[in-house]
């Protein structure tokens, strides 16, 4: 009786420490970012001098990496900040290329869903790709403290706004090709890298073909950035399949 | 644009990528999360990155199919994301600097 009451606290302490958001770990999740840090500031930079390049004030370009917070988008949505303002074709574009955040973030679920709902509110707004990446990568080692991804994505935030404003400087002042020097590629080079770290056997390798495969057709046949949406979604049931099967079978997990 | 259209639209887009953010957040507080929705969602974090990544890496052509393979070949050798992307871009730049 009395161990049983031991035994309930320890599952209580140990439920307790499962999931948390505090300053300890925001400085972990700030440290695993740090490898990142030199190419956000390039990728940052290439969008400044982009934005200046479309037209925008370098005051703007500031404002939008602080608002936004998602490359790709921002990147996308330069072609559309004309005079009067295209607000139906803006928004959509810019809803499609980040709806991949809605999946980034339900498969934080199991993460988030464990704190209080006003407790999600900034880590949400801090979620991008690469400190997604690491924190899922964090969760799979045994992190459950959510500051993590409010270290990491306040580190990513500042460094990105100030890396705005230094290419929007820059492009008054200094001249020249950036895709000589392959900065165009920066963004795809990354998720090269996160996608060889979040790999985690051959099942992946069938779910990502089916999901290259679909994007690659959405590409296309569908308007402009659906495409992420398509092939995510494919990839996702393509593993869910595969999965099922394999499971019906028997054979191992 | 006025400086007025600019914060504007700047705003608006902010608001539908927060939206982004938080929705998957939402909807799964809603949705009993079964060993196949979470199968579902282990799979389509790595498919998510491979949509974003595939077809404009093929339409960029040679220099940026290069990029890729040095850059996974390195990740793979090295482990180290910073170097492997430098080593992608270098050889971008090596291969357009040559054709």
């Amino acid at each position: 009786m009395a161990d049983d009451r031991a035994r309930a606290d320890d599952r209580q302490v140990v439920a307790e420490a499962a999931v948390c958001l505090t300053g300890a770990g925001m400085l972990r999740g700030a440290k695993d970012m740090l490898f990142a840090l030199v190419s956000v500031v390039l990728f940052a930079m290439a969008f400044g001098i982009a934005a200046r390049g479309a037209g925008l004030e370098g005051w703007a370009a500031v404002l939008m990496s602080g608002m936004v917070f998602a490359g790709a988008s921002q990147f996308a949505a330069l072609e559309l900040m004309t005079s009067p303002v295209p607000w139906l074709p803006l928004l959509m574009v810019v809803f499609a290329v980040n709806a991949r955040h809605i999946l980034m973030g339900a498969a934080l679920y199991p993460w988030f869903g464990r704190l209080p709902f006003v407790q999600r509110l900034l880590p949400a707004a801090l979620m991008t790709d690469i400190n997604w990446a690491q924190a899922i990568q964090a969760y799979d080692r045994g992190e459950r403290d959510l500051g993590h991804l409010v270290g990491s994505g306040l580190l990513l935030w500042v460094t990105w706004i100030a890396g705005t404003a230094a290419g929007a400087a820059l492009v008054d002042t200094v001249a020249m090709d950036l895709d000589r020097l392959g900065m165009d590629l920066i963004f795809l080079l990354f998720f090269v890298c996160m996608l060889t770290g979040l790999r985690r056997g051959r099942s992946d390798d069938i779910a990502w073909a089916v999901a290259g495969g679909t994007a690659l057709l959405a590409w296309q046949v569908l308007p402009a950035h659906w495409h992420v949406l398509a092939g995510a979604l494919a990839g996702g049931v393509a593993g869910l399949l595969h999965h099922e099967r394999r499971r019906t079978k028997g054979s191992g997990p | 644009m006025s400086p007025i259209e600019t914060a504007l639209a700047i705003l608006a887009i902010g608001l539908v990528t927060y939206a982004t953010r938080i929705g998957g957040i939402l909807i799964m507080a809603r949705i009993p999360v079964s060993p196949r929705i979470e199968a579902f969602l282990r799979y389509l974090s790595g498919s998510v990155l491979v949509a974003v990544v595939v077809p404009p890496v093929i339409a960029t052509g040679p220099a940026a199919w290069l990029a890729v393979a040095a850059t996974l070949a390195a990740m793979l050798k090295t482990r180290h994301a910073l170097l492997s992307l430098v080593v992608g871009m270098a050889t971008a730049a090596a291969y357009r600097a040559l054709a």
